[in-house]
Formats: C-alpha cells, sequence, structure tokens
C-alpha cells in the first residue's frame, strides 16, 4: 500500500481503510460489510441486515485482516482506520464456502416447492459460492413444517438457517418478544415464545428479512412464483405516512407489496395493514363511465355531466368535494376547474381511526393525501365534512362533483344528496357512487403515475404498475375530460401528469420547483437478485 | 423452376449489378433489379411441368398397385428403383384411421401429468413448466395441499395444445418427473378452441388411455437420502 497522500485532510468523523486493495473512506462506526458495499464488494451474509441489530451468528460474511489472527464477521467488526481487510483470499473464501455447505446441511432444498425460490439468499450465495453437491449422506434432522405460527405467518422450521432476524425484527420492530430459539446444535429451532403467537402490526416484515423460505405470508402463499413478478416503486397508500413500497404485480394486478428503504419515512418496514390494501385494486372497481345507472360512454357521460353542470351553475349551487383519499394531481386539476366554476370547494377523507395509530409507522389518519388536499386548498379546515353537510342540508347545492367514494356524512346529508345531481370520479363503485347521475371512472393509486403527501408534508411520487380497468383513466385525465366538456373556456389542456405537476408545483407554493423525475418501468425481478 | 429468372442473369458469388455507388456515402448503391423475362410471367412453362407430375400421379394410381399395409406401418423403405418393380409403381395413400402411417421414434404426442402411488398427481406446482414454455401454454393455478410433506399441488393445470409447439421443455424443466411427453397421440380435432385446452384431469387419465404406467419410479425430490425415512 503506497501513501494516500491526500491533498485534504479527510473529515475527522471518518476512517479509510482498505479494501481487496482499494482505499475507502466511510464515516466512523461503519461496519466492514457496508464499507465493502460501498465499493460495490458484496459479502454474503444471512444475520446481518441494515435495519436491525447485529447478531453475527450465521459467520457467513467471514473477512481477513491484517494484523489479526482469526477470521473476523464483517458485520460486527467496525471499519478502523488503516485497516487492511482482504474478502478474497483464499483463507476467507474458503471459510465462507465451508460455512455456506454447513448451513445447507440440514436445509431441504425443497426450491421447486418453495415460495422464496427466486429472491432466497441461501439459494443466490449457493451459485455463487460453492455449486457443488452436498457430501453429505446422513438423514437430515426433522423439524416441524407449516407451523401455524399467528394470523398472518406460517412457518417451515427446517427451512430455517437460524440466523435469528425475525426475532430481531420482532424485538426491534414491532417492540413485542414474540419468536425464539430452542434448543441447541442442529436441533435448533425457531419458535413463538412461550404463551405468545406471531401477531403484531409489523409481522409480515419477518418474511421480507427471512433468507430463506422458512417464514411465508398466508396472503402471497402459493400464489406466484418470485421470478415471475416486476416491481414498480409506489407509496402505501393505507394511512398518512406514506410507506415506501414496491407493488410487486404481474398479469395486470398486484400481488404483494413490499416495504421500499426510505430512511427519512419508513426505514426497511410497512405495516401489515398497508401490505393488504392492495386488494381493494380489485374489489368493486368501476370499469366504465356510468349514466343513472347504467354503464355509458364517455361522451354520453360526459355530455350529461356537463348539462347538470351547467343548470347548477346557473343557480349558484355547484360544490365540488375533494378527497384526501385521491392524489395531488387530480386534486389539483379538480380544484382548477372548481375554481373556474365559480363553485364551492370541500374536502373529504375517511374518518381518523386513532386505535390503530402507534408511534412507530401507523397513522391514525388512515388518508394517504390529508396534506396534500390541504396545501392544494391553502390552509383549509382540518374537518370539511361539517361544512359539507351544513350545505347540503342547508338545500343550496344543486349539484355535487365529488372525487372519490369516500364521504363521512349523516343518513340524512346522504339522503338529501341523494336527491342532487352527483358527479363522481371514482376508482370503485362504493357509497354515494351508486347513486350517482353519473359516474367517471378513474384508475387507482396504483395504475397511474402521480404523488401524494405524507403527514410530515413529503412530496412522494408513485407510478403506474399496471394500466387501469376497462374505460378509466387517470384521475387528472377525466377532470380534463370534464372540464373540456363541461367548461371549454377553463382550457385544461393537460397531455400528461407531468403537465398537471408543472403546473401544480408552480401555483402549491410548499411544492415549487418539486422535480416530477424520471418515468419508472416495472422491474423484472428475476434480474433484481436476492431480497432477503 | 423457371419462376424466377435471376438465376440466369448472375451467379451467386458476385452479388447484384452495381449500377452506381452514392460519392457521399458509398454503402448506398444503386443495383440493377432483375425482372422475370417475359416467358416467365406467362407461367407456360409452370403449367406444362404441373400438369406433367398430375398426369403422372393419375397414371401411378390408375395402374399401379398399394403396398402392403404392413410395409407402411413398419414405415418400411421404399423398394429400390428396378427395370421390373419401379418403386413409383407403388401407391403411398393410407386408408387413415384404419392404417396409421410410421412415426418417428422421437414423436412426442400430448401431454400427460403423472401420478403419485395414492393416485394423486405428482406435480407441486412449481412454476418451473410456465416459466421455461416458450408459447406459454401451461396455465398452473397452486393450492394447499393436504398433504403437509407435499405442501403444494396445482388446483388448475391446463395446457393449450393449439399453443404448445412441441418443444418438450417442460419436461426438462420438471423437477418432479410430474409432466412426459410420451403418450404418442395427437391432438384431437376441435370445433372450438377452448376444447384444446387439456384441463388436469384429462392430462391424468391419459396414461390409462394410452395403455402406459400412469406412476412414476423417481424419487420425488431427486436422488438424495431419503431424508423422510
Amino acid at each position: 500500500m503506497s501513501d494516500p497522500a491526500p491533498t485534504t485532510p479527510p473529515p475527522p468523523d471518518t476512517v479509510t481503510l482498505t479494501i481487496d486493495g482499494t482505499a475507502v473512506t466511510v464515516p466512523k462506526g461503519t461496519n466492514v460489510l457496508e464499507a465493502a458495499k460501498t465499493l460495490g464488494i458484496d459479502i454474503s451474509a444471512f444475520c446481518y441486515h441494515p435495519g436491525l441489530s447485529i447478531a453475527a451468528c450465521c459467520r457467513q460474511c467471514l473477512v481477513s485482516i491484517e494484523k489479526n489472527p482469526k477470521l473476523q464477521p464483517s458485520c460486527q467488526q467496525t471499519a478502523g482506520d488503516g485497516m487492511v481487510v482482504r474478502t478474497t483470499d483464499p483463507q476467507s473464501t474458503l471459510a465462507r464456502k465451508q460455512m455456506l455447505e454447513f448451513t445447507l446441511v440440514n436445509h431441504p432444498i425443497d426450491c421447486p416447492i418453495c415460495d422464496k425460490a427466486g429472491e432466497c439468499t441461501l439459494q443466490k450465495l449457493y451459485f455463487d459460492h460453492d455449486n457443488a453437491d452436498s457430501r453429505v449422506d446422513v438423514p437430515k434432522v426433522e423439524k416441524p413444517k407449516v407451523v401455524d405460527l399467528g394470523p398472518h405467518i406460517v412457518l417451515d422450521a427446517e427451512r430455517c438457517i437460524l440466523c435469528t432476524r425475525c426475532i430481531r425484527v420482532c424485538d426491534e420492530v414491532a417492540d413485542s418478544h414474540q419468536l425464539e430459539m430452542i434448543n441447541r446444535g442442529d436441533h435448533q429451532e425457531l419458535t413463538t415464545a412461550p404463551g405468545q403467537r406471531l401477531d403484531n402490526p409489523y409481522s409480515i416484515n419477518t418474511v421480507d428479512v427471512c433468507p430463506v423460505g422458512a417464514l411465508t405470508a398466508k396472503d402471497f402463499r402459493f400464489t406466484m412464483r418470485a421470478w415471475e413478478l416486476d416491481s414498480t416503486p409506489s407509496v402505501c397508500h393505507g394511512c398518512a405516512t406514506g410507506c415506501n413500497v414496491e407493488i410487486h404485480h404481474k398479469n395486470d394486478r398486484a400481488w404483494r407489496l413490499v416495504p421500499r428503504l426510505n430512511a427519512e419515512v419508513n426505514g426497511h418496514w410497512m405495516c401489515d395493514e398497508g401490505r393488504f390494501t392492495y386488494h381493494e385494486l380489485r374489489e368493486g372497481r368501476l370499469a366504465a363511465p356510468v349514466v343513472d345507472g347504467l354503464p355509458s360512454s364517455w361522451d354520453k357521460a360526459l355530455g350529461t355531466a356537463a348539462e347538470k353542470i351547467a343548470a347548477a351553475q346557473a343557480g349558484g349551487g355547484l360544490a365540488v368535494v375533494l378527497s384526501a383519499q385521491a392524489g395531488n394531481e387530480e386534486n389539483y386539476a379538480l380544484a382548477k376547474l372548481a375554481t373556474a366554476w365559480k363553485a364551492q370547494v370541500f374536502w373529504t377523507a375517511r374518518p381518523h381511526r386513532p386505535e390503530r395509530a402507534d408511534d412507530k409507522l401507523r397513522d391514525a389518519d388512515v388518508n394517504p393525501n390529508t396534506a396534500g388536499v390541504k396545501a392544494i386548498l391553502g390552509g383549509a379546515a382540518d374537518n370539511d365534512a361539517a361544512a359539507l353537510e351544513a350545505a347540503l342540508t342547508a338545500g343550496k347545492v344543486k349539484a355535487v362533483v365529488m372525487l372519490g367514494y369516500d364521504l363521512p356524512l349523516s343518513e340524512g346529508a346522504l339522503r338529501h344528496l341523494r336527491e342532487l345531481d352527483l358527479i363522481a370520479l371514482a376508482s370503485h363503485e362504493r357509497g354515494p357512487v351508486k347513486h350517482a347521475a353519473v359516474a367517471l371512472p378513474i384508475a387507482a393509486w396504483a395504475e397511474t403515475a402521480g404523488s401524494v403527501t405524507n403527514r410530515d408534508g413529503k412530496l412522494q411520487r408513485t407510478h403506474a404498475a399496471f394500466p387501469p380497468p376497462g374505460q378509466a383513466v387517470a384521475g387528472w385525465e377525466a377532470v380534463v375530460r370534464l372540464g373540456q366538456a363541461a367548461s371549454p373556456a377553463a382550457k385544461l389542456t393537460w397531455a400528461h401528469g407531468r403537465d398537471v405537476w408543472k403546473d401544480m408545483t408552480a401555483a402549491v407554493a410548499p411544492w415549487k420547483g418539486a422535480p416530477w423525475g424520471r418515468e419508472v418501468r416495472p422491474l423484472q425481478l428475476r434480474f433484481a437478485g436476492s431480497r432477503g | 423452376m423457371a419462376g424466377h429468372g435471376h438465376e440466369e442473369a448472375h451467379d451467386e458469388t458476385a452479388g447484384p449489378k452495381v449500377l452506381a455507388v452514392s460519392k457521399v456515402s458509398p454503402k448506398v448503391r444503386t443495383i440493377a433489379v432483375v425482372r422475370p423475362s417475359e416467358h416467365d410471367v406467362t407461367y407456360l412453362e409452370a403449367a406444362r411441368k404441373g400438369l406433367g407430375v398430375t398426369l403422372r400421379h393419375f397414371m401411378k394410381n390408375f395402374f399401379g398397385k398399394r403396398r402392403p399395409a404392413e410395409a407402411l406401418a413398419k414405415g418400411e423403405a421404399v423398394e429400390p428403383r428396378s427395370r421390373f418393380k419401379p418403386a413409383w409403381n407403388e401407391i403411398e395413400t393410407i386408408q387413415y384411421p384404419e392404417e396409421k402411417t410410421h412415426y418417428p421414434e422421437r414423436f412426442r404426442g400430448l401431454h400427460r401429468l403423472m401420478q403419485r402411488e395414492d393416485g394423486n398427481v405428482r406435480c407441486v406446482a412449481c412454476m418451473c413448466c410456465p416459466t421455461v414454455c416458450p408459447a406459454n401454454c401451461i396455465t398452473i393455478i397452486p393450492a394447499e395441499s393436504d398433504d403437509k410433506g407435499v405442501e403444494k399441488k396445482p388446483a388448475v393445470f391446463e395446457i393449450d395444445e393449439l399453443r404448445c409447439v412441441v418443444c418438450g421443455l417442460c419436461v426438462e424443466a420438471c423437477p418432479c418427473d410430474a409432466i412426459r411427453m410420451d403418450s404418442g397421440v395427437h391432438a384431437k380435432p376441435v370445433e372450438n378452441r377452448g376444447d384444446a385446452i387439456m384441463t388436469r384431469e384429462l392430462l391424468l387419465g391419459l396414461s390409462a388411455d394410452v395403455g402406459k404406467d400412469p406412476q412414476s419410479t423417481a424419487t420425488q425430490g431427486g436422488e438424495g437420502p431419503d431424508w423422510r425415512g
């Protein structure tokens, strides 16, 4: 190693070490495994997870460190100044290979029926490292299979490689000690803690971190093979936290949601309830425009809607209802159209659910875009449903243009609403949309490129994973069509979500200058490597 | 055939006749287009030849004699042409479906699904065959098996025999010897495209229909030690 001779001395809170002959400077306290990652050197590991504490029990990340007589687990070894690390020398390579063989001794290798196949760390490391036949000809240790650990999780103890990641997820993410290891040696196995079930709001994170197929989610079990899925980055629409997720989809439908790393929002995790929100994407969808309860064409629906809007506008009784369930673009587009109509503007949201709130990721506000609607309306009231209810019962409103299908109103107000001309732009045929004079089908959150704003005011982009059903179009596009039919003077001419974004970020102060970013295409998981 | 006149116009090695080369981009060249001669476009020559073939077949079928059915079924080679027994004097027509012609040894035929000892399907719905299938003709919907040692089974296993390109990759991919392509029977003629889709029950029953052993003797899960005891 020659003298590095830096022109400027490195900042005091960093250390410089050499890994495989390349010098790298990392912040103090970084472990060797992460330092190697910055160089693109992927040291194999099972038990290490960047979001969890370090156990160093799998011994799969052993490396040689100069002046150190024994191999060190690189996940536990903090990087030191002047440290010389080797990951490719014969000693550590052989050690990792032998550790892998040791791990495989009692592994059932039932990849054909294992749901993790295709995204399994053990599978990947086997191909990376060893790729040799087993040398063991004694029977494998039998352990319980298909163990029902809790409402969402099934355990196959034979596949478990005892990395304890799941135990640490329960302890550190969910703050509930529900999993434990029992017995020793090759009879060691994972089980629930005495008197406990694996039943916490973050339990499916154990499946994500499981490097093998020991823990599988009942929701996803046996539905799809990992390698068949495409992945599109998005944001969970389950509550105001806005956890970053990947939508895993195939055949124009979502099959599961998994968390995507965002240190500022959700870290590596998301809650179970949020994972199941994808089911809604297929239930009770509105796939064609509906006029007076009958399926119709877009032209006829828009014509009918324009007539009703013009009639109500003349009497000054037009109300526009925005929704905290919808994205920023459609809310902004409809708010702009409401200004052109000189209509009264309200916004609604699903009622808060304080019982689900915790100080981690789950928020009482189950609407993904409350902050966004408030920003677009520029300091709107917290609870606008009361104002809408008052306006409806007062009988001043003749027609309502509504985004979404959530209208938490009293029975009396809903009865009033049924007598009015309701024009709904909705993704689902639910609630008041069933009685709408005109219902225009719009895309749900996973089907269109857009954005939502989370509880901290963070503007987050979502991407279209698959096309909307039938004749549904993106929400802002439905607003544009409605605007062109009902009031051409408003001159809504957006042709792309990016155009709406450009106008919106120019008009809404907190989002000034926010970039639309690159369009994201679905990534085939078969090319994404292991997720464990 | 006399249909393409360019054969006499140039030889293959010389390439087309170049009339001009662009000065700006030398790759852009003007070449002479060879069109069929007037003699060719009348098709007189081709029509004469075709009529001759038809006449020859007529004479053969009218005056010739059939080859014995056994010889046809065995696929024996046509005997060498001799002065007294010319091969062309034998009719190739067979009386299908009473008589069937010879098939090559590597003929596969329809897929069949293999059974376990208890008669259940061997398939564990691992999805390797629909993954590898170049024609996307295999549809599997997996489900939980009642047998905890098996875990996974196909609730739906369908093969669209119209889409199948008979490549046999599904058989290669199968880790359980659950699917084979050795039934030796054709896809049946159907009136609706949907009728060509073979369901799990049809695929399982095909072994009995063609008189083959429905059970496989291969060790499920590979040739390792029998760790289930």
